[in-house]
This record gives structure tokens, sequence and C-alpha cells, in this order.
């Protein structure tokens, strides 16, 4: 694609900014009225919805207040009475159960590949989205058929791939196995990019700025939204891997992530004294990742006003 | 490094000549066996203290015990009792946790980095011998595994006649637990009695059908057989032939009653007993203390009932099998740590874990012991093991057999009779291995 | 309505001779190889052995040294670790592992056997490091011959802070794409090259390594699965099924949850809403407790004897569905995910995946409605359209346009999705199938949960291989497909003016 063609249309595109809004006016106040009867409705689907979705949410926290141990498939509220004992259990950490331990592990892991996973998204989206070279599409196709493949299943290559490294049983490892490859999933992002005018580009190379900072300067502002939805994504990811995790991380307890710490309280030994512990620790998990996106909330809004900026 | 390579020159002479002198590769062990088994007998101390002897530096062994909390401790405490013992040595003991019934899967996944010393049930020996996982038992430094494990236990350790682990439990059984305020010991003898007695309470008895451990307990007790064929690949399984047909029909039967009903899991069994809806089950020992606080002072264990099955009268069977504890060849400590297994699984190890983690002893003495004898799982257990048979089966088994529990215990077919669906699962059971 | 004018513009832009460029630009690249050996001074021909000669002859000092170690390091590479590797590859090894114990020190002596699994893996490591290498050293010949073309038209040749310049100029995408290039080479293109060799081989329970050698077997494992009805007794009955399964779920997953965040993302974001914040806080609550904690759960809510049936039959529930003959009359409970009814198992699995999936959706449509493009909206409100044709006249698009791409690789991603099936179905199912049971299947199964359970259970990694390579083939064919139909026309600039 010749930067012309691009130039050439984007000016094209810029007259309809000069449009003014004209929003139609409410007439009356009948229209009111339905206005009013909308929102009741809207609101009360979403408050349906919002009690589908929490249900089970529900169920895992009052089954955490249980002072039953065990699981039981039969009641909904625990029938022998509630206790704060099992959050309590876990800041105590024995010698299978180190739950602590496992959430700073996981905690450290989740912060450096959230941080690896989030800029090499972006990395691999700036360049597939805005910048033009000889073999771009042929990449992006690659990178597309890459990405297809399942990973359980080259599991064990992985796995002897990193022993060679020397970092298998080790947190940097984790770190490796998480982010190295997430460059291919630039696909939400860069079609995200893909919607900001290249006139706005243009117009900050023509001040003398480079790829660089337009990169970091013009676009990255404006991704804000769809960065945030990159972050909590790829934080989230080792919270709940079990099966690489597991198969690379060895078997001191005090390294464990809190995925397979929490799944080994599920095994048939276990589960009967530790699920409601389980349940506690699947409820404490929830706390980062929350305060994570209420935090990310901001920049949401941010989003939204300076999106409007751009047409 | 000049030492090691004058050893391993050394070793590979010695194979070649074992190999030219048998000219057939399967008897070459036998010449290295031998050896071991001379030395053994001449006297394991001097095994032990040439062994002291020729350590050098730091000896660094890895442990992988179950993940229970309690295993861990006393394993813990074990080694550091090892540790204690053998002072005169620079131990770097680590300990992991893996849980017995996964060993094999993240064994063989990498034998080279698994633990020295690792724990894992029975059932899994077979593989992890074809694997070259395990090391084989050719002596005892400290005692003699052989005489001092149950003949059960030790036979679930060996494999072609040759001893490849330690035997740590004799447990892993399933048998019968039972309310005694509605059931009498002599109701617990019969099936149809105990159906009676329940119906009568409006109580349930569960049964895990969908699971094809506890099935096998069925068609075994009718003379049935499914093991692993001597080929160490496919399955010998004969379900559709002889009283294999009643037996079905018979498990129908009592599920279209009401009483006897299928338990999905473990889950479901505990839970149908706290509830108060079951008034027995069909369970093993590590759901034991569940019981024991759901029924209190009526907590009862038993050997598994007698069923009937057109006409005749049969004694349920069970799988039985062991927790055993074997060493990785590919250590680089293999003296060491099967010293270390032998002190994990002797007598007063087992006794402990009897009493720290409630785990059946194999060892004969520790089970001979009072604490041991007045527990009532152990007593079932014992019960039980004459009707049980080691769990010796390939994978093709599970599937199945199953299907073939959960379709007779929901009494729908799909349309076929028993027979054919018989005939079907002995199909897929004993369909040969790649 | 404006959008039209828009569309066509980027029609214009696409030029259609594409197709015919890329293949000359192909020929050119060895065209320009042969030039550059044999116009080349003595400096770009000096280049040939020693990398960077051709830039310190134009005064590059820095670059030609920098390059010049790289070859050096790769030399090395090659010789010490490279060369014993694949000088076994076309065997995977001939020493086989033998031990033998000695009680006295208690070490077992083992000869110095070969890994074949390692060989492997190693000669494949060695062998796309030759590939890059290669590249690498065309494209600097090349570079080499064209300053020395500069010079001799006196043309400005970069100084090294000029080339570093440029890194975040021009040459901006190589600086962008070289370190995440480099993490998917470790773990997604060397692990796939690795399965496909094993593939090729004959690696299962008989032939575990180290205890054992592998050997090449050719097509062999390919003309099993296709030829003697393949690795179990039913196992082209189950393969049916399970791949007819596998794309159903897939499509349902995905175009389920896409449609349901857009909705659940406009619901939130239309007027008369309150607490916006709040609503998306309280859905993200349900991503932030990881999935296999909150799949666990949901799959006990739905037991036999779960609490939905129990409250289900207190209700009167179960008899209404008896009645209207969505559950058999044989049955006290609703077969949920036991099993017992495949349809039922199938719609909860779906249902599950779209309470698992749609706050996902949710949150990336939010993201992107917020971007989309007020004016077109703006100019349709102008000209009478309401809410609904808005919607999908101007807003759908527009998100098809942008997400289009993604949704592809939702679709194969959920194909390929292992979490949910396995965690919703593990040790719960029970298929009542025996045919299906014999093949170690069930009905909800996806390929990828098959195959897990083969490997793991079985060990069987060579026939693994073969199905992964198949299900990967196809993948790839629907999604290069569907992808070049996308955009061509060159639509991702659609938006982008």
């Amino acid at each position: 694609m010749s930067d012309t063609n691009v130039k050439e249309t984007a000016e094209k595109k810029s007259s309809p900014k000069d449009i003014k809004v004209n929003t139609v006016e409410p007439k009356g106040m009948g229209v009111k009225k339905k206005r009013i009867v909308g929102a009741i409705v809207k609101n009360t689907v979403l408050a349906i919805l919002a009690v589908i979705w929490l249900i089970p949410i529900l169920w895992l926290f009052v089954s955490a207040f249980n002072v039953d141990p065990g699981i039981n498939y039969a009641h909904f509220f625990p029938s022998k009475g509630w206790t704060f004992n099992n959050f309590i259990q876990l800041f105590h950490a024995n010698s299978a159960v180190m739950y602590v331990r496992w959430f700073l592990n996981t905690l450290l892991i989740a912060f450096f590949s959230c941080i690896i996973s989030t800029v090499f998204v972006l990395m691999v989206s700036y360049a597939f989205s805005c910048c033009r070279f000889e073999g771009r599409k042929g990449l992006m196709s690659l990178s597309m058929v890459i990405n297809m493949f399942p990973g359980v299943l080259s599991m064990i290559a992985i796995y002897f791939i990193m022993k060679t490294i020397g970092l298998t049983e080790s947190h940097v490892g984790m770190v490796v196995v998480y982010s190295a490859g997430s460059g291919l999933g630039y696909l939400i992002v860069k079609g995200f990019m893909d919607t900001i005018p290249a006139s706005m580009r243009e117009a900050a190379k023509m001040e003398g700025a480079s790829e660089l900072t337009v990169f970091l300067k013009v676009i990255l502002p404006l991704c804000k939204p769809i960065v945030v939805y990159q972050i909590i994504s790829s934080f989230l990811v080792p919270w709940g891997d079990f099966v690489f995790a597991k198969l690379m991380l060895g078997h001191d307890v005090k390294n464990f992530t809190i995925a397979i710490g929490l799944y080994g309280m599920l095994s048939k030994e276990n589960l009967p004294r530790y699920f409601s512990q389980f349940c506690a620790g699947g409820i404490l998990i929830s706390i980062p990742i929350s305060i994570l996106f209420i935090i990310m909330q901001k920049y949401y809004v941010e989003g939204v006003t300076s999106g409007s900026t751009k047409g | 490094m000049k030492k090691r390579i004058v050893a391993v020159m050394m070793a590979l002479t010695m194979c070649a000549g074992a190999l030219a002198g048998c000219g057939d590769g399967g008897n070459a062990g036998n010449g290295g066996e031998a050896a071991g088994g001379d030395s053994s007998s001449a006297g394991s101390g001097d095994a032990l203290q040439s062994l002291i002897d020729s350590t050098e530096g730091t000896v660094k062994l890895t442990v992988w015990a179950s993940d229970v909390t309690e295993a861990q401790d006393l394993t813990q405490e074990l080694i550091d009792g090892f540790k204690a013992k053998y002072s005169s040595v620079d131990f770097d003991i680590t300990l992991g946790a893996e849980s017995e019934s996964t060993a094999k899967d993240t064994v063989l996944t990498d034998v080279t980095a698994a633990a020295d010393v690792y724990a894992f049930a029975d059932d899994q020996i077979t593989e992890l011998v074809k694997a070259g996982a395990l090391q084989e038992v050719s002596m005892g430094y400290t005692y003699d595994v052989k005489a001092a494990n149950a003949s059960g236990a030790v036979d679930a350790a060996t494999v072609d006649g040759k001893l490849y682990a330690y035997p740590m439990t004799a447990d892993n059984t399933y048998y019968l637990f039972y309310d005694k305020s509605v059931f009498s010991e002599d109701d617990v003898k019969s099936l149809d009695k105990m159906i009676d007695v329940a119906g009568a309470a409006g109580k349930k008895i569960g049964f895990e059908f969908g699971n094809a451990w506890y099935l096998y307990g069925w068609f075994a007790g009718a003379g049935l057989d499914a093991y692993l064929g001597s080929d160490g690949n496919t399955n010998v399984c004969n379900w559709n032939s002889g009283a294999g047909p009643d037996v079905a029909q018979a498990i129908m039967d009592y599920c279209a009653g009401g009483v006897l009903v299928n338990s999905t899991d473990d889950g479901s069994s505990v839970t149908g007993v706290k509830e108060g809806t079951y008034a027995a089950v069909v369970n093993g020992i590590w759901n034991s203390p569940q019981f024991q606080e759901a029924w209190g002072d009526n907590f009862g264990a038993a050997k598994l009932p007698e069923f009937t099955a057109n006409g005749n009268t049969y004694q349920m069977n069970s799988y039985f099998s062991c927790k055993l504890v074997g060493v990785n060849p590919h250590s680089e400590n293999v003296g060491w740590a099967m010293v270390l297994a032998e002190y994990l699984t002797d007598e007063s190890a087992q006794v402990k874990r009897f009493e720290k983690v409630g785990w059946g002893p194999s060892n004969s003495k520790a089970a001979a012991s009072d604490a041991v004898q007045a527990s009532a799982d152990i007593a079932a257990i014992s019960a039980q093991t004459v009707f049980a048979q080691p769990q010796r089966i390939g994978g093709y088994f599970w599937s199945p057999a199953a299907t073939l529990g959960s379709a007779l215990s929901s009494g729908d077919l799909g349309g076929k009779d028993i027979q054919s669906l018989l005939d079907e699962a002995v199909t897929g059971i004993t369909a040969p291995a790649e | 309505m404006g959008k039209t004018g828009v569309k066509e513009a980027a029609r214009v832009k696409e030029p259609k001779k594409r197709k015919l460029l890329s293949e000359s630009a192909f020929i050119r690249y060895f065209r320009d190889i042969g030039t550059a050996v044999s116009k080349g001074d003595a400096a770009v021909k000096l280049s040939m052995i020693i990398m960077g000669a051709g830039y310190v002859a134009r005064k590059q000092v820095i670059k030609g040294i920098l390059v010049t170690l790289v070859e050096a390091l790769y030399i090395l590479l090659l010789v010490v670790w490279a060369i014993p590797n694949l000088s076994k590859f076309s065997t995977l090894g001939t020493v086989q592992l033998q031990m033998v114990f000695d009680p006295a020190t208690g070490k077992n002596v083992v000869n110095d056997y070969d890994n074949s699994f390692l060989i492997l893996i190693f000669s494949i490591v060695a062998l796309v490091l030759l590939a890059v290498f290669v590249l690498y050293y065309i494209h600097n010949l090349k570079a080499v011959y064209k300053i020395q073309l500069r010079a001799e038209q006196g043309r400005h040749i970069n100084t090294f802070k000029e080339d570093l310049k440029s890194m975040v100029g021009d040459k901006f995408h190589i600086t962008l794409l070289t370190l995440p290039s480099l993490g998917v080479i470790l773990m997604n293109v060397l692990p796939l090259f690795v399965l496909v060799a094993i593939a090729f081989t004959n690696y299962d329970q008989q032939h575990m390594p180290p205890n054992a050698l592998l050997d090449w077997v050719g097509f062999d494992n390919f003309k099993t699965l296709f030829s003697r009805g393949g690795l179990t007794v039913s196992f082209g009955y189950a393969f049916g099924k399970i791949v007819s399964w596998t794309f159903l779920w897939a499509f349902l997953a995905t175009f389920t949850c896409f449609i349901g965040g857009i909705l659940l993302a406009q619901l939130i974001n239309s007027q008369g809403v309150k607490f916006k914040k709040m609503w998306r806080t309280l859905f993200i609550v349900t991503i932030a407790v990881p999935q296999f904690v909150t799949l666990l759960l949901v799959r006990n809510f739905f037991r036999e004897d779960g609490i939905v049936n129990t409250l289900a039959a207190n209700s009167g529930l179960i008899d209404f569905l008896k009645n209207i003959g969505l559950v058999k009359s044989s049955m006290n409970a609703i077969p949920f995910l036991s099993g017992r009814s495949v349809g039922w198992a199938k719609f909860m699995i779906v249902m599950i995946n779209i309470w698992v999936g749609v706050p996902y959706q949710m949150l990336i449509a939010t993201g992107v409605l917020m971007n989309a493009p007020q004016d077109q909206v703006e100019s349709a409100r102008i000209d009478g359209a309401n809410k609904w044709q808005i919607f999908w006249k101007i807003t759908m698009p527009y998100i098809l346009v942008v997400q289009g791409p993604a949704l592809i690789t939702d679709f194969v991603r959920n194909i390929n999705n292992f979490n949910v099936i396995y965690l919703l179905t593990q040790d719960l199912y029970t298929t009542q199938d025996m045919a299906m049971a014999n093949s170690n299947a069930k009905e909800v199964d996806l390929l990828v949960t098959w195959l897990f359970r083969l490997t793991n259970e079985y060990y069987n990694y060579k026939m693994a291989s073969v199905i992964g390579i198949i299900v990967f083939l196809i993948c790839v064919a629907f999604t290069l497909v569907s992808y070049a139909r996308m955009m061509r026309g060159g639509r991702e600039e659609d938006y982008q003016l």
C-alpha cells in the first residue's frame, strides 16, 4: 500500500468532520415517558442478567464461609453454620498448603508476563496496523496460522525446549511460557488501531515525529480501552493455568502458583477437607484482578472522551 | 572425570560381556541380579557400610510424596530422621508434592527430571517398569522387603518375578461403610437383606456404578475376569459369557428398585451420607473420616455384601492395590535413594503413617500392631482382601466399563439387549493396544 | 449514507496486481543474490566469508564488527552444538541406554547413550537456527552490495548513529517485531516443528526415550490412521462424530458469545442506564475468578444430585419437563451434564460457555464501540434512521470489520477450546454410547480433549501428532479462506482514514 493513496483518502475523509452534530430534540412528554420506561426495562434486564452471572460467584462466596470443610452438593447455603475460619486457615501455611506463598508467586509471574505480553501485543499490532513494509500481509497470515496450533498438544516439546535453556522449575520460565508467544494475539488490538485515522499519524510525522514518537504519543493514548482489555486478559492467564504450570514448575510446594495449588486441593484425598478453603482461595484471587479493573476503568472513560475528539 | 570414563567403560564391557555370554538380551539382567542377590544374602550391613564409605561430598536427593498435608508432614519428619540416622553423610534432600495417583503421568513425561524416590499407586507399575522408570530392588540395605511385607503387597510391587518397589500401604480397595443405627452386623452380609432394611427405613444405598473400578466387583464376584494379558498390552475380559449377563441383569433389577442407587462420584457418596440419604455406601479408606464424622458412634465398616444373580449368590469382589515407593534408576545416588526408600517404608515408618495419616500398613508386623488391629477400616479391608484381586488392567478397560455400569444402573440400554451391550463392552475392553 | 463513499475509496486503493507483484518479488530475491555475488567488489566478496567486511570497507566499523561477531557466534554454535546433534538426526541415535547397578558404591553406571527425543528436538532447533542464519547471510550480502552501489553513486552512507535512528524511523517495524518474533519462534514455531517430526516417528508407549530409541517410520502413522480403521476399534465412528461436534461447537460458541457481548455492551452503554461502571464491574467479577474455579463450581451446580436438580424437583420443573418430553420419563433428575442425554449436555455446555465468554466479549465490544464512527451515526440519525437501523446498518458492519479477523481466531480457538470442555465433562460425563466409549471418546469431546486423553493416558504421541497435524491443516485452510475473503479489497483500511 503506497502512502500517497492513504493520504489522499485521508484528506477526502476529513470533510465530514465539519458537519455540526444535530441531535434530534425530544418532542413533548410522550418521548420522555417512553424514555423512562425504556430506562426501567433496560435496568431491570441488566439486573436479571447480573443475577444470573453472579449466582455461581455467590455460591463460591457462601461456600467459602462454610463450617463444613468438604463439598456438599445438596445445599446452596452452608447447612452447618458460617465461619471466617477458611480464610484464616489459608494464611496459616502448612506443608501442603502455602496459599500466601502461592499468591505472591502468581502475582509476580502475572505482573511480569502481563507487562511483557501487553508490550509485545502493542508492538506487533502497531507494526501490522500502522507500518507498511514488504511481506507484511504474508507475516500477518503466517502469525494467524501459527496461532492456530493447539498449545496443549505441543506441551512436551515446549517442556523440553525450556528444560534445555534451564528454565523449568523456575518462575522466570513461567513468565516466558505465558508471554513469549503473546505477539500472535495481535488481532484485536490491531483491529482497534485500524480504526484510528491515518491522518493523525501523518500530521505528527509532518511535524518531524519519528515512528516511535507517533507510536507512544499519538496511537497509544487512543488505544487505552483496548489496552485495558489486553492487560486484564494477560494478567489473568497465570491465575487460571494449571496444565502448563504443573508440567513446568516442578514439585516444590513453595514454588507453586495459585492454580496448581488450588487444583491440588481438589484431589480425591483433599477434596473432603479443603473444598471450603478452595472456595475462599478462589475469592481472594478475584481481589487483585477486580482492583486492577477498577483502576483501569478510569482509562476506559478517558478512552471515550479522547475517542470522540478524533473524528 | 577420568574416573567416570573408566567406570563407563567398565560398565560397557560388563554389558557387552553379559550380552555375549547369554546371547539373548532377555537373560542379560540375570547375571547382575544373581550378583546382587548374593550380596544381599551375604549381609546387607556390609553393603550399607561400603556405601557409606564410598560416599563423597553431598548426596542430593529429591522425594515426591502425596500432596495430603499429613503425608507431607510425615515424610518431612522421616527425612529428618533419616538424616539424623546417617549423620556421617552430608545430605541435601528436597521434598516435593505429587499425588500417588498421578505419579506415572509426571514421571513418564521426563524420567530424567523425576524425583529420585517417589510414591505411586501399584496399578502404574507395569508402565513405569516398561519405561525404565523403576530401579529393580535387587537387594535390601537395611531390611528384607519381601519378607517384611504381606505377600499381596509384595506381589503388587513385582513385575515378571522381579521386585521393583517398596510397599508403603496396603489399603487401596473399596468396602462397605454403613450406619449401625439402620443395619445390624448381620444385615450387611447380604445386599438383598440390606435393600429390604434400607427400603423400610426410607434410606438409600450408594454405589458408583459409573466408575469401572467399582463395577469390577460385581463381575469379578461371579468369577468373571478382567485383567491385563500376558503381553502387557491387551486386556482379557469375559464379562459377556458365563454368568456375565445374569450379573448385568441383577444390577439392572437392583437399581430399578430405587434403593440401591448410582452415586456419581466420591463427592456424591460423601454428600449422600452427610445428608442422611445414604444409610450405606461403597467407598474407600480416604473418605472414612467423613463417614465417621457423619455417623459418629454408628459408623460401621465391613467387607462387601453378597448379591444374588439369577438365583445364585455371589460375594462381591474388589480391586486391591497398594501404594508403593519406587527409586528412579536415573538418580545420581541410586544406592542412597534405595536406603531412603527403605527408611520411608520400614516397620516404624508404616506405624507412624497409620497413626498420623491413617493409611493401612503393608508391613506384616506393623499391620499386626494393636492400634492397627483396632481400626474398623483395617478389619474391613482385611476381610475384603480375601475377595480382592490386584489391580492389573490396561487403559482400554476404563471407558467402556464405565459406560456399561452407567447404562445398567440407569436401565437405559439404548435399545440394545444385555448380551449385545456386554459383547460391545468386551470388544472395547479387549481391543488390541497400539 | 456516508458509508458507501468510504467503501469505494477503500476499494480504489487496493491494486489488483498484488499477486503478480509478489511473485516477481520472489524471483527478484534470488536474482539479487546473483547480482550481489557477481558484481560485488572485493569488499563484498570478502563479506561472503567475513560478513562484516563490506561495512568496514565503507567505514561502518561498528556495524561491521557487530555483524562479524554474530557470524562468529553462529559458527561456534554450529560446530559445538548443532553438528553433533544433526549428525544423529537421520537415525535418531543408535546407542541404547544401558545401566548397571553397583551396590557397593550405590551408583548406576550408565553408558553414553543416545536420547532420541532430545536429538530430535535439538536437531530441529539447530535447523531453525541454520535457516535463520542463511536468511540473514543473504540479507547481509545484499545489504553490503547496496552500500557498494551507494558508494559508487557517491550517495550518503549512513553512520552507525543514523542506522540506529532508522530503527525508530522507517525501519521501526523491525524494532517492533524482533523480540515478539523470537518469542513466537521459541514457544510456537519450534514446538510445532517438533510435533510434525514426531508424527513421522514411532514415539509411543512401547518406545519412550530415554529408555528406548526412536526411529523414523515415514508415513506409516498416517497410513494407520486412514487404512486400518485407525487407533481404536470404533475409531472412524468416533472421529466422525467428534469432528462434526467440534465444528458445530466452535460455530455456536463463537457466535453466541460475540453477539451476546455486543448486545450486553450496547445495553450498558445505552441511554438511561445508570451506574454503567458498576454493571461493567459486576460482569468483570465473573472473569476475575479463574475459569477452572468457576467451571468446577458450575458443573457441580448442574449435577444430577446437585442444587439445580434439587430445586427443579421441589418446584415440579422436572415433572413439567417430563410432560413436554424434554426429559425421559425414566429419569428422576435433569441430565444436565451427566451424559444420559447428549442433547442436554451439548445445550448446557454452550450455555455455560456463554456465561464464561460474554463478559470478555463485552469488554472488547465496549472498547470497540467507543471508537465507533460517530459522524456516520449522526448523519444517519439526521436521515431519520431509528436506533435498530443504526445498530444493524452502521454499528454492526463497523464491528464486523474491526473484529472480523478476531472472530476467525475465536472460531479456531473454540475448535481448540480445551479448558471449558475438559473442566465441564472430565469425570462427570459418562457416554452411553458403547462405540464411543470403546474409542475412549465422549459425544461432547472436541478433537483436542480427545487427543489430550489419548496422549495423556496412553502416551500415544505419534498418533496424537498425526491427528494434531490434520486438525491444524483443517483450521489453517478454513482461516486462510475466510481471512482472504475478509481482507479482500483491503477492508482493514476502511476506517483508517
